[in-house]
């Protein structure tokens, strides 16, 4: 089966300039009633990151489950813009994500045990009665989101058994868990809004949001570096292209490009004024663009290797500088992580 | 009336404030790290003997007592677990000796379906296999010995499910395999694969038991030197009484750190998310309720400063609390409430296992009261991260200082 090449890669965003909050006078008088912190764009964040990126991947995920095909090459184009809508948001990890472990149902990997697949390989075998939206939302999330539907529409051998019920149960699945997000988004979203407003028990001042978003950001670097990156990077001796993400898609290099893309996003509408932030991200993205390398497989090679350990160095520098630069000046300190266990 | 009464609530509050400084809490933080791992050598010791009575002569009791000795040596040693995050000293060494999830399949045999594909030596069984390469190399695993398995064995290959050492080794050097997955019933390695001569089973009953009195060896050395560590002018107890402000934000972020990514996620959640008894911590002998429950008492521990040692004494001190209430009293009541209460939601865990319905149960697919249980659980431990944040804030301490402070990611630094 030809692979389907994923899209072109988007255009970087525009940096936005950072809004004109006050006039002068008012600023004046706010900088001596305030500590010297600037204000951090929690509203940026929620209605032009998080909501939108959200609602793109429910979009995203609806249309490839309306698909009216099970011939991977009708798919695989559908497929491709889920990944990428998700790879806008995934960093986003608390809150809707949180919850019931939806996060996890819509990505989950790395799966060292193969326990997706196993899991899979029962369902294909059990044939197709069992596949009802509340029987997949009750399964082990190892077999469920995108890499559940990668393993069918790149298949690693031919599959033994029609796989079309259950490609249309688990893209099903998807969508619905996606519209559970991007409608949780909203409530969660005025919460970080309301943050300490008389009952808003989850977030009692303004910092607190701060904080949270800013975790995510340093977080999310984190997992890029460590996991996305990391793994298949393993030793000089012992490269793993292998351990790559997304490898049967081909869109290893990719998944790493737009997470740095969608992260500097999040840095950017948190704290505009972040210039060596920002500069960081922009020397990472630019190394990520030039790997040329969709599934790692290049990474076998010393030189190949190399760019990757370089790119992985970056994404390092520039979760330094986040913390560096953004902490500060937003006045928040770091908040435990989900990755802070590993 | 009300005036004065209101006036010596303050006045208590305050000289109660006063009285405790970050140097003094910090010294009870050692002084309870002490104890536990203390306990933990002594509980450990006990396995020691246990074991090498089950290898001089195998036999239903000589079996039953080891286990009973290991499941003993769990509770002190799952409350020092609140100090592993924020001490790099506790947190290097920790893999040596609770790693896990293990792919145990590379100590002794397992079922046939078992596998890993990111690691080729799942299967190895080196207690069948006295010889093998290794990334290349030749090893000459004749003789099973502490150094073997410390320094060739454990995470071999680079790979951390290579665990060959620790608690988890020998509970299923005790155990085996747990084949009943989500249904009732934990390891049933039979006393007989220790065995010398005839009627061994399971094949190499004398490499089995070297293997196993091996690794209780080496636990013990290793808690020895954890001991050490904590005793006056040790490393870990200098790197938090030298600098207190350094050593506050050890405390909160080994609280905060255990509670949120660790227990509540990777231990908790994700086995619930997976339903997969494999995600059980201590998923051999069936006993993740207590060490998940201990692990809630030893996060409460180091807040109110205060330890029950197993012989029943209590270490006690100065505690964060003190300081937190002086700072931010809304913040540390809240807190001392969502502490009770993620206790209790793990106790109520625990009550339901020893009542019948084990942990790995609960991870069932479609097990609601399981499921109820394990995020009641999760969520009250999530709920205590924030306020843990809350007390870092006010105590005007800041985890990105924290991480970049070359004493706490580079024990070294401090003592250079």
């Amino acid at each position: 089966m030809p692979l389907m090449p994923p899209p072109a890669t988007p255009r970087l965003p525009r940096p936005r300039e950072g809004r004109r909050r006050f006039g002068g006078l008012f600023a004046a008088l706010v900088a001596l009633a305030l500590p010297a912190f600037a204000i951090a764009d929690t509203a940026a964040v929620v209605t032009d990151h998080a909501r939108p990126g959200f609602a793109a991947f429910a979009t995203a995920a609806e249309a490839l489950a309306a698909v009216d095909s099970c011939a991977p090459d009708d798919l695989r184009p559908a497929f491709q813009a889920a990944w990428d809508a998700w790879t806008g948001v995934a960093h986003l990890s608390l809150g809707p994500a949180e919850d019931g472990g939806r996060g996890l149902a819509v990505l989950f990997w790395p799966d060292p045990k193969g326990a997706g697949w196993k899991a899979q390989r029962a369902l294909l075998a059990a044939g197709p009665a069992d596949l009802t939206p509340e029987t997949m939302a009750g399964l082990s999330v190892a077999a469920r989101g995108l890499p559940a539907l990668e393993r069918l529409l790149y298949p690693a051998e031919p599959l033994a058994a029609d796989p079309c019920p259950l490609i249309r149960a688990t893209a099903r699945d998807m969508a619905r868990t996606a519209q559970d997000l991007a409608r949780d988004w909203q409530g969660f979203g005025d919460l970080l809004l309301s943050a300490g407003q008389p009952g808003n028990t989850r977030f009692l001042s303004p910092a607190e949001a701060t904080q949270a978003l800013f975790t995510q950001l340093v977080s999310g670097l984190e997992s890029l570096a460590d996991r996305r990156i990391g793994r298949p990077l393993g030793s000089f001796d012992k490269p793993r292209p292998d351990l790559a993400e997304a490898r049967a898609a081909g869109r290893s290099q990719r998944n790493i490009l737009l997470s740095l893309i969608a992260l500097r996003d999040l840095a950017q509408k948190l704290s505009p004024d972040s210039p060596q932030t920002l500069a960081a991200f922009d020397r990472a993205i630019a190394l990520a663009e030039t790997l040329h390398d969709p599934d790692l497989s290049g990474i076998a090679q010393p030189a190949g290797r190399l760019k990757l350990d370089i790119l992985q160095q970056a994404v390092r520098a520039t979760r330094d500088s986040a913390i560096a630069e953004i902490g500060p000046a937003l006045g928040v300190g770091l908040g435990f992580n989900a990755l802070d266990g590993d | 009336m009300r005036l004065l009464t209101a006036f010596a609530l303050s006045t208590g509050l305050a000289s109660a404030a006063l009285a405790a400084t970050p140097a003094e809490v910090t010294q009870t933080y050692a002084d309870i790290a002490l104890a536990a791992y203390q306990d933990s050598l002594t509980t450990a010791k006990a396995l020691q003997a246990a074991v090498a009575a089950l290898i001089a002569s195998p036999s239903e009791a000589t079996l039953q007592a080891a286990r009973q000795a290991w499941l003993a040596a769990r509770v002190p040693y799952q409350q020092t677990e609140a100090f592993r995050f924020g001490n790099p000293i506790v947190d290097d060494w920790e893999g040596r000796v609770n790693a896990w999830p293990l792919d145990e399949g590379l100590i002794d045999y397992v079922a046939g379906d078992y596998g890993n594909e990111e690691n080729a030596l799942a299967r190895l069984n080196v207690i069948a296999t006295p010889k093998f390469t290794l990334s290349g190399i030749e090893i000459d695993a004749t003789q099973i010995t502490p150094a073997l398995i410390r320094d060739t064995l454990h995470e071999a290959d680079g790979i951390e499910a290579n665990v060959a050492s620790g608690y988890h080794a020998i509970e299923f050097l005790l155990w085996g395999q747990d084949l009943n997955g989500t249904g009732p019933g934990a390891g049933a390695r039979p006393y007989t694969d220790y065995l010398q001569g005839e009627g061994c089973t399971g094949g190499n009953c004398d490499r089995r038991a070297a293997y196993l009195q091996a690794a209780t060896d080496l636990l013990v050395a290793d808690l020895q030197e954890m001991v050490g560590n904590w005793q006056e002018g040790g490393p870990a107890r200098a790197a938090v009484t030298r600098d207190p402000q350094a050593g506050l934000l050890a405390m909160l972020t080994g609280m905060g750190s255990l509670s949120y990514g660790e227990l509540a996620g990777e231990r908790m959640k994700l086995g619930l998310m997976l339903n997969d008894p494999e995600e059980e911590h201590d998923c051999f002998s069936d006993n993740t309720h207590n060490s998940h429950y201990f692990d809630g008492v030893g996060i409460r521990n180091v807040y109110l400063g205060r330890y029950l040692r197993l012989d029943g004494s209590v270490v006690e001190g100065f505690a964060l609390a003190d300081l937190v209430a002086a700072a931010d009293p809304a913040v540390d009541a809240q807190l001392k409430a969502e502490l009770e209460a993620s206790v209790a939601a793990l106790g109520a865990v625990k009550a339901a296992a020893d009542g019948g319905l084990a942990y790995d149960q609960m991870l069932a697919p479609g097990n609601a009261q399981g499921e109820e249980l394990i995020m009641a659980a999760v969520n009250a431990l999530v709920t205590q991260t924030a306020s843990i944040e809350r007390a870092v804030t006010a105590l005007g301490l800041s985890k990105v200082t924290f991480e970049g402070s070359d004493s706490l990611d580079n024990p070294n630094a401090v003592f250079q």
